[in-house]
């Protein structure tokens, strides 16, 4: 199989845009993620492009792919929209990185797109629940808030978690944020501004959850034949995996954990040739704090157990043993559906090409994103690696 | 010769209740008399989930196999459809079978008594076709005003369930009844909610003790022989000029009445009252009223006490604001927006969950599967299930309890009703108890569980979509309360 390598990935500002449309928002991403390649990459040089996007609120659900492609001038390029939840963006990346593996192409645009704030909140809220288990357990009352709450619960009965462990996920990633200029709450706060807000779904309180986003991320693959026209710090896409699970959270055998992100981290490393222990810094699913300590259980970080523990310890800040969510995460970075898992990889090719500013994990060479759909319906994993041996500070 | 008997009975209203003081808070005064507290249905419950919950005690009383079930009547003056014949609903919840007779009465406060007359004829009928070993007669009302309104303050809620055949203990021994046209005494106009009425005060008595003397009279017993007497109750007053004008004592009525407690249970107010009698092995008469006018007269001798299960809730009481509320006056309406849509024909594929938690079991690996298709989750293998009804009751494997705005806007009009409201994946019982089978399931009034709790399912109504409800299983704690 040839070699897949990030050769640009940019974004747009992610957060709520009321003056910006899913097009022009595509746009932004486009250009900065043109601007990141160290080569000459044109329009006539994309093969093949994947966009990630729910279509949340409607709008183009149809033909959402060719819409934004052609908008930026793709026009002709075959595009072929993605749909997995939240986890379109890294189901995005996974495509293009099959596409160039297959011979079929050498350049792949993967992208990802949602407009999701200029709905009305019944709406949004209408939306949210549209990829849980849509007959029994939205019907049960919950949207996503609710379902990782139950998570929540359950890891608490089982392995003693506390809330308070739960805020050490937002403040960490709010702090890791506050560093990045394209994050939407771009802030830090503490830990009793997380445990003292309004609560969602007990235990979760509105720290404990992610933002309604807009946005857009585009990355540019290459196939090892034309790297070196695009790139000057390779980054080669290490591992890729993916998985699923039963869509509904009482379906499955557990929900202390996202039996698809095991799957995935397993399929990923397994290709990559590295594990846990390797990593220098991750991007971890966390649209709820629980989310992000399931990850850390599912990834290998740590014991399942030790997640809430492993995080107040401060290991998966930015100076830690494997360095969580600098780009500060859904949480704080925000979380455009279908552009997140893409958005992953902006900070993985930020980070790779030392270009993380005051948020650059120092020599980082190994990177994961992990991206998840639904409560855990499906998800993907990619290990980036700087094949040069790490980024020199 | 043989006489129909009930061979048991059901009783069941809501947990809430508002009382007398905190109407005198609102308004300065109570307009009805002789109640106390009236029952107040949750933002989930109706006439058809009231009805479910007392025809399910009423066979579990009398350990009755619905299957065996030839005659059900569903009876409701609020009916949550005003067209529809809700009773195939109520028969599916309850496993009536599908060639069962489903009879469905209304239209007066008196349909709760004639729904007991035509289950009574419908199992001693020799006329072609009727041929029912067992009637499952059932009655459920929560009748409504506008808020000022006298009627309105006397409104309650209950109902009540009667498992009726050749055997138990109470016969049925005498029955009558009076038609007297009285118009405009009580009355619900096309498209409207509320009850209301002329207020021509001795006409509205007339009406009343007139229908009810003229059944009463043609019973073979006398009025006094009975040491219960169940009259139909719009207030706590009307029942005992009515003892008065038949002859009985206050204390006959007073011994088994709901009116006090539950408020004006309209077709279910007489019902109730016999279920209570009955439980205690009592020789009752019935005598009910429906305005427009007429009434029936039943007279009831026990041998025996008659199984009964009958809760009357009461077991949380809600201010005037909250009342207000759960009634839906000051709330918000269904909101705009699409999203996840289950189809009606999708739904009503999964009814027998939805209503009776039928699970499926697995023919290659054994282990139970809910809802029962698919490939199974245990063994991956795509089967064909075979059916397993579980029994209800479960453990909460998972639990949150969902904030204001934190529901899916099927739930929004709910929410704001009954206000945060507990989800749990609970992991159901299977029917010998030796292992389980998870389902997400909300938990209903208001109440919430943590991981570990044993809970009960109910069926209540899950949300409205297009203008039609929709039903299924929802949970309580499984502490009585």
């Amino acid at each position: 199989m040839r070699d897949v390598y990030l050769v640009g990935a940019g974004q747009s500002d992610f957060g709520a845009f009321p003056q910006e449309t899913y097009r022009s928002l595509f746009a932004a991403a486009y250009e900065d993620a043109l601007d990141s390649v160290a080569g000459d990459l044109g329009a006539a040089d994309v093969d093949e492009a994947f966009v990630g996007n729910l279509g949340v609120g409607g709008r183009q659900i149809g033909l959402a792919g060719p819409a934004v492609t052609e908008h930026v001038g793709l026009d002709g390029t075959p595009t072929t929209r993605i749909e997995n939840a939240c986890a379109a963006g890294g189901s995005a990346i996974r495509h293009g990185v099959q596409a160039i593996r297959s011979g079929m192409a050498d350049v792949v645009l993967a992208g990802g797109v949602e407009v999701m704030t200029d709905l009305s909140g019944d709406v949004t809220r209408y939306w949210l629940g549209v990829s849980g288990e849509t007959e029994w357990e939205r019907l049960s009352g919950t949207t996503f808030a609710g379902v990782y709450a139950q998570m929540a619960s359950a890891h608490m009965a089982e392995h003693g978690t506390t809330r308070e462990q739960l805020s050490h996920v937002a403040v960490k990633n709010h702090r890791h944020g506050s560093m990045n200029p394209h994050a939407q709450l771009g802030f830090e706060c503490s830990l009793e501004d997380a445990e003292n807000a309004p609560v969602v779904a007990d235990p979760l309180t509105l720290y404990h959850c992610c933002p309604t986003t807009d946005g857009a991320a585009v990355a540019f693959l290459a196939s090892e034949d034309v790297v070196d026209e695009f790139a000057d710090h390779r980054v080669r896409v290490a591992g890729s995996g993916a998985g699923t699970a039963p869509v509904g959270l009482f379906e499955r055998d557990t929900y202390t954990s996202i039996p698809a992100s095991r799957d995935a981290a397993e399929m990923a490393y397994e290709e990559a040739g590295v594990g846990p222990g390797d990593l220098d810094f991750a991007e971890v699913h966390d649209c709820f704090a629980i989310a992000e300590l399931l990850a850390y259980g599912d990834l290998g970080f740590c014991d399942p157990g030790e997640a809430g523990e492993f995080v107040a310890s401060g290991a998966t800040e930015l100076d830690g043993d494997v360095a969580v969510n600098t780009s500060g995460g859904l949480k704080s970075k925000g979380h455009p559906i279908g552009a997140t898992g893409v958005g992953q990889a902006v900070e993985a090719f930020e980070q790779l090409t030392g270009h993380a500013g005051d948020r650059q994990v120092e020599g980082a060479r190994y990177g994961l994103a992990h991206n998840v759909g639904g409560s855990g319906g499906a998800a993907t994993v990619h290990i980036f690696e700087r094949d040069d041996g790490g980024v020199s500070t | 010769m043989t006489v129909p008997r009930i061979a048991a009975a059901g009783g069941y209203a809501p947990r809430f209740r508002v009382t007398v003081e905190a109407f005198e808070d609102a308004w300065g005064s109570f307009d009805a008399t002789g109640i106390e507290e009236k029952a107040v249905p949750y933002a989930d419950e109706d006439a058809l989930t009231m009805a479910a919950a007392a025809g399910r005690r009423a066979l579990s009383a009398g350990d009755a196999d619905p299957g065996e079930v030839g005659f059900l009547a569903f009876t409701s003056t609020t009916p949550p459809l005003e067209e529809e014949d809700l009773t195939a609903r109520l028969g599916e919840m309850l496993a009536i079978p599908a060639d069962t007779e489903h009879a469905t009465f209304g239209q007066s406060t008196r349909a709760g008594t004639q729904a007991l007359a035509a289950g009574i004829d419908a199992t001693f009928s020799d006329a072609p076709g009727a041929d029912a070993d067992l009637a499952l007669v059932i009655a459920a009302d929560c009748p409504r005003g506008e808020p000022h309104d006298e009627r309105e303050h006397a409104a309650g809620a209950g109902a009540a369930a009667f498992v009726v055949g050749d055997e138990g203990p109470a016969a049925v021994t005498d029955r009558a009844e009076h038609a007297a046209p009285y118009p405009g005494t009580r009355f619900r106009r096309r498209g409207s909610e509320s009850i209301e009425g002329l207020d021509v005060t001795r006409y509205d008595r007339a009406a009343f003790l007139e229908a009810i003397e003229g059944a009463v009279d043609r019973l073979d017993a006398e009025p006094p022989q009975f040491d219960a007497v169940a009259i139909q109750a719009p207030d706590g007053g009307m029942p005992y000029r009515a003892a008065g004008a038949i002859g009985v004592e206050n204390e006959a009525v007073a011994a088994y009445e709901t009116v006090s407690e539950l408020g004006d249970a309209g077709a279910a107010s007489v019902p109730l009252s016999l279920a209570r009698a009955v439980a205690d092995g009592e020789d009752v008469l019935a005598a009910s009223f429906g305005s427009g006018a007429g009434a029936d007269a039943l007279a009831v001798v026990c041998e025996d006490a008659v199984p009964a299960e009958i809760d009357l809730g009461g077991h949380e009481e809600v201010s005037y604001a909250e009342y207000l509320r759960l009634r839906g006056d000051v709330t918000r309406d269904d909101p705009e927006g699409g999203g996840a849509y289950v189809s009606m024909p999708t739904w009503r594929r999964s009814l027998p969950q939805r209503y009776r938690l039928v699970a499926g079991r697995c023919p290659e690996c054994d282990a139970l599967a809910f809802p029962p298709e698919g490939a199974c989750d245990d063994c991956g293998n795509l089967v064909e299930y075979e059916d397993v009804a579980l029994p209800g009751t479960g453990t909460a494997e998972a639990a949150t309890t969902i904030g204001q705005g934190g529901a899916p806007p099927e739930f929004a009009v709910q929410q704001s009703k009954g206000g945060d409201f507990g989800v749990a994946v609970v992991a159901f019982d299977a029917p010998d108890g030796s292992e389980t089978v998870s389902a997400p399931a909300q938990v209903t009034d208001g109440r919430d569980v943590d991981v570990g709790d044993r809970v009960r399912a109910a069926v209540r109504r899950i949300y409205e979509q297009e203008g039609v409800p929709r039903y299924g299983f929802k949970v309580r704690p499984a502490d009585g309360l």
